[in-house]
């Protein structure tokens, strides 16, 4: 991971916790289950129950058991909510929002990470946004799901969406598109490096 | 915007429909339709002809309901597209994802982009629910552009 574009929140709050706090905040209808939330934020399981375990102190999340599992939803009664959620909308940066977006439909997708030139910190003010999702989520819920955040990042958002296995077959069968989004810089929304190194690692059958 | 709108920012021009061309038309879209569930050709033909239908479709629609997009202005992909909602009152979920094609469409001629299974699934979705809701609003609403003509 090179050029990641740093933003405000992620500057004043750290990466996992605005990671986490946009991710539950701006989805405030969606619980969000403890192993999701670590593979949406990429954080380590040790600092991301730390980060769960404060904030739910501090009135910020709900802590919900459900069965066996627990999850953590946004806590729309406390004080600062709205103020919060405010600020985050405002100072996410591009990942966050895009994030932000695709969580509803994360338990579907195994990887999502913007490629081309805004990843690469080459863009021009009017160049679209590239996102890769890999998964088993269709190619109109991904359209749905990102385009409310075209308003937000004033650009055009290109979805494109595959199956992980289809995506390691194109690469095989020397696919140019696909072996230019490996090799090119990621900007990653869900998943990292080294699941797409592991899936790199597993020959289709 | 409605087409009126459309028609004063020169994206549109006025027109006098006639059955043989709307039937023609419609023909056509489903032949392409027919075409692009051949599975023996690459995704990215079965894509382009896919969406090539919806492209004729949004021309039945736009023509039956008296206009044809100016050609000679840059965007008229987009114009057509942004005319469905205004046409055959297609919801804006629906606007979102052809327009999403659209853009995938033009990555795919200009850039070399491949198309992926999961867009060309989508595709011949659309074109085929956009097929079925032109013919019946045609039936609805332009009756007399299905009838035969001698």
């Amino acid at each position: 991971m090179t050029t990641l574009p740093i933003s405000l929140a992620t500057h004043l709050l750290g990466s996992t916790r605005s990671a986490v706090l946009a991710s539950v905040l701006l989805h405030p209808e969606s619980a969000l289950h403890v192993r999701e939330l670590a593979r949406i934020t990429g954080a380590s399981p040790g600092s991301l129950h730390r980060e769960l375990r404060a904030l739910t102190e501090l009135g910020l999340l709900l802590r919900e058991e459900i069965g066996r599992q627990v999850h953590y939803r946004a806590n729309p009664a406390c004080p600062i909510f709205e103020e919060l959620a405010g600020l985050l909308r405002k100072t996410v940066g591009i990942a966050d929002v895009l994030r932000a977006a695709l969580t509803p439909l994360a338990d579907q997708i195994a990887m999502a990470f913007v490629y081309g030139s805004v990843a690469a910190g080459r863009e021009g003010p009017r160049s679209d946004m590239d996102v890769m999702v890999l998964g088993r989520v269709g190619f109109a819920p991904v359209v749905k799901a990102l385009a409310p955040t075209q308003e937000a990042l004033r650009r055009e958002v290109n979805a494109t969406v595959m199956k992980p296995g289809d995506f390691m077959r194109k690469r095989h069968a020397g696919d140019g598109f696909v072996a230019s989004v490996i090799r090119e810089p990621k900007l990653w929304l869900i998943g990292n490096e080294d699941d797409l190194a592991e899936l790199a690692q597993d020959r289709p059958a | 915007m409605t087409l009126q709108n459309l028609l004063k920012i020169g994206r549109l021009k006025p027109h006098a429909p006639t059955p043989q061309e709307i039937q023609r038309l419609l023909l056509v879209a489903e032949r392409n339709l027919v075409d692009a569930r051949i599975e023996s050709i690459s995704d990215e033909t079965r894509f382009d002809v896919a969406y090539k239908a919806i492209m004729q479709l949004a021309l039945v629609a736009m023509m039956a309901s008296g206009y044809r997009p100016s050609t000679n202005e840059p965007g008229h992909h987009q114009t057509m597209i942004q005319s469905l909602p205004l046409t055959l009152g297609l919801p804006n979920e629906t606007w979102v994802v052809l327009d999403a094609l659209r853009r995938k469409r033009n990555a795919s001629d200009y850039q070399g982009d491949s198309i992926e299974f999961e867009a060309l699934t989508e595709c011949l979705a659309q074109a085929t629910a956009l097929l079925t809701a032109t013919r019946q609003w045609l039936e609805d609403r332009h009756p007399n552009l299905l009838r035969a003509t001698p």
